[in-house]
């Protein structure tokens, strides 16, 4: 039965082509046009996610602050090594871990000089981070000489420094007293966008010189896990670890450390340490704006388009059934019920939304795929907020299949109240429209 | 290697080089410095500021510094440029707090804070208190320009957080005012250079005596060359101020 209604709605699209290949044609668009935004914004998302969780973050982290006066915070864990073993206790999905040093310096060049983030990192246990940090110049291995440092590419042009040069860095320590330190340039790396911008990475115990830290203090416990979705639930488990296992630890709280420590510690009134549990998404909030920006303006986009296919499909079938108003009567007259007629309708919509949708997918996962395959160059100027240096697109089949059922049930729906008005026609009248 | 001992030890109890000033007396200069510039009484000032930094535009700031030495009570309210009006610093107790009326919020800050993110620090514009923060160790006795002075090594007291761990002074022999200090990293990298050309002294009825103030401090950062602040220290009174005036509804009303 049905399918004779689907032979039936099929051949009264096919009588009017030209009509609904033009109908069929915008519901493509919108559809590719989606397909291509959402793999933009994945691609973004996936990026931010690599850069990030390799520059600054691990999927999860134990990070926290130690004050020596109410006044003067630093972000530092003590007692690292017991930290870690906590971690290994309690999170079953590690795959696995590192301890970075937390903390930011004056860099100063013989030409130029600029605020950094630091990161002490010991490059012999950071596995993830060969696959993301492409030197320029340089060995990456080099950068577990005492001293050594690896900038980004646009710091190195800020600072007028190559591979080999000397840098002064200048900091407070973590009681506030001023001290510096003379490093070597040991690697220039290939950016990777915002976050390269202003991050560099010392050799640990060079870092740990200049903060005058004592051993087995770092400034995180880099968490990896085998599947970065589970972030959010390690997390709340290993506050509550910690916490049982003696620690002060600090409210959940979606801020990056940097942004807690500017805004919020210093404020508070405590002394001595205590650890702070974030996930990966909490330490980029400060960019998360760039990622809504994208969802938001495709959302707006995708609305206004839909919008203009919902009464593009209102109108076309308002004018199919002012055409067909005869055959309504017709088919009335010899029993057809009202249901029927308006299932006859409703097919003939949907049937049209899913050619459509159809087509506009395969467009947009063809358009998409080649975009990324193109490794088209980001402008500068804009690498900062798309957070890549060449586009990259994501295409997810389950999220195409999301926008092909969304746009073909709008679609759809929108053919619910012609069909309705149709279905209401009486026969008698329906047989003598003319026109 | 017992032979190396024992020359070490010859060297440390032999005798000073001729003209050395004994640790009392070099202790006695630093407190002199000290008490020189001591008012133990209320303490209000305008002051100019004047900072170069490379690849910037200059920036000149007046700021009217509040003291009250008695409690170490501290307040900076800046006046100029209009994008840092009604911006102020106040301490209470060890706590030194920064307000920014164009966010209505407060924030703690460490002591040792650059001021307006300048060259300057909290301690440049505070009262002296070298004898309480450093051992002193005397260095030599020479000229620096056409002033005798005595050239002295201060390290920090430990458990004493200070911004630089080791500064030197050079310190006039006749009026025991500093002419130039220099302040080092704990890396021991040589951090800033100032000088203070222009000494003044005014009457303080709290002291019963005068107290002397640097009219002009120059402030040369080592580590960026190109980078220095100028402070100018004008109209100072010592009469008391008002009670209330330390307060932080007191700064958040000047902005309002």
């Amino acid at each position: 039965m049905i399918g004779t209604d689907l032979q039936i709605a099929a051949r009264s699209l096919a009588k009017h082509t030209k009509r609904n290949l033009l109908l069929g044609a915008a519901i493509a668009s919108v559809t590719a046009l989606l397909v291509v935004l959402g793999g933009l914004a994945a691609g973004i998302k996936a990026a931010m996610l690599e850069s990030a969780t390799t520059l600054m973050t691990g999927h999860v982290n134990v990070g926290g602050f130690y004050k020596v006066t109410s006044g003067t915070a630093a972000p530092l864990v003590g007692e690292a090594d017991r930290v870690m073993a906590e971690v290994r206790r309690s999170v079953p999905e590690l795959d696995y871990l590192t301890a970075r040093g937390r903390g930011w310096a004056k860099a100063v060049a013989e030409i130029g000089s600029m605020d950094l983030v630091l990161a002490g990192l010991d490059i012999r246990n950071e596995t993830g981070f060969r696959r993301v940090v492409q030197p320029v110049a340089g060995k990456l291995d080099d950068l577990a000489q005492p001293g050594a440092i690896l900038i980004f590419e646009d710091q190195a042009k800020r600072l007028g420094a190559h591979v080999g040069d000397a840098l002064t860095l200048s900091a407070p320590t973590a009681r506030g007293m001023s001290n510096t330190a003379d490093v070597k340039v040991a690697v220039v790396a290939r950016s990777v966008g915002l976050l390269s911008s202003f991050t560099a990475f010392l050799e640990a115990e060079t870092l740990r010189q200049l903060y005058q830290l004592k051993p087995g203090t770092t400034g995180a416990v880099h968490v990896y896990l085998e599947d970065p979705k589970a972030a959010g639930a390690v997390a709340a488990r290993l506050r509550g670890a910690l916490a049982d296992a003696g620690w002060r630890v600090m409210e959940a709280d979606p801020r990056p450390y940097w942004e807690k420590l500017m805004a919020k510690v210093n404020n508070e009134d405590w002394t001595g340490q205590k650890l702070d549990v974030t996930t990966w998404e909490d330490e980029v909030s400060f960019m998360s704006w760039i990622l809504t920006a994208v969802q938001w303006l495709s959302g707006i986009l995708i609305s206004i388009l839909l919008v203009i296919v919902v009464v593009g499909i209102m109108n076309t079938l308002a004018i199919a059934i002012r055409e067909r108003t005869r055959e309504i009567g017709t088919l009335r007259a010899i029993g057809m019920q009202r249901r029927k007629v308006l299932w006859l309708f409703l097919l003939e919509a949907g049937l049209l939304g899913l050619a459509g949708t159809l087509a506009g997918a395969a467009a947009g996962v063809a358009i998409a795929a080649g975009l990324d395959a193109a490794h088209i160059a980001v402008p500068e100027s804009v690498q900062m907020f798309l957070l890549q240096r060449q586009l990259t697109l994501v295409v997810r089949p389950a999220t195409v299949a999301a926008y092909v059922a969304g746009i073909a049930a709008a679609t759809t729906l929108a053919a619910v109240y012609p069909a309705w008005h149709a279905a209401k026609l009486r026969p008698i009248t329906a047989m003598h429209h003319v026109g | 290697m017992r032979r190396a001992a024992a020359l070490a030890l010859l060297l440390a109890l032999g005798p000073r080089p001729a003209g050395a000033l004994s640790q009392a007396d070099t202790d006695k200069i630093v407190r002199t410095v000290d008490e020189r510039q001591r008012n133990s009484g209320d303490y209000k000032a305008l002051a100019y500021m004047e900072a170069k930094e490379k690849d910037k535009n200059d920036v000149v700031y007046e700021l009217v510094v509040y003291r009250r030495d008695q409690d170490q009570k501290l307040m900076f309210l800046f006046l100029e440029p209009k994008s840092e009006q009604g911006k102020g610093y106040l301490r209470i107790d060890k706590n030194l707090w920064f307000y920014d009326p164009s966010v209505g919020r407060w924030e703690r800050r460490t002591e040792r804070e650059r001021i307006g993110g300048t060259d300057t620090r909290r301690g440049d514009l505070d009262e002296s208190r070298l004898a309480e923060e450093y051992v002193a160790s005397w260095e030599a006795d020479e000229k620096l320009g056409r002033y005798d002075v005595h050239r002295l090594l201060l390290k920090a007291r430990p458990d004493v957080d200070v911004a630089f761990p080791v500064i030197r002074l050079w310190v006039d022999q006749a009026t025991f005012n500093v002419l130039k200090r220099q302040e080092m990293a704990l890396s021991g990298r040589l951090m800033r250079t100032s000088y203070y050309p222009r000494w003044k002294k005014i009457h303080s009825e709290s002291k019963k005596g005068d107290v002397w103030f640097p009219e002009e401090m120059r402030f040369y950062d080592e580590i960026e060359k190109a980078n220095q602040t100028l402070i100018l220290i004008k109209s100072v009174d010592l009469r008391t101020l008002d009670a209330n005036l330390f307060t932080k509804a007191w700064l958040e009303s000047k902005s309002r």
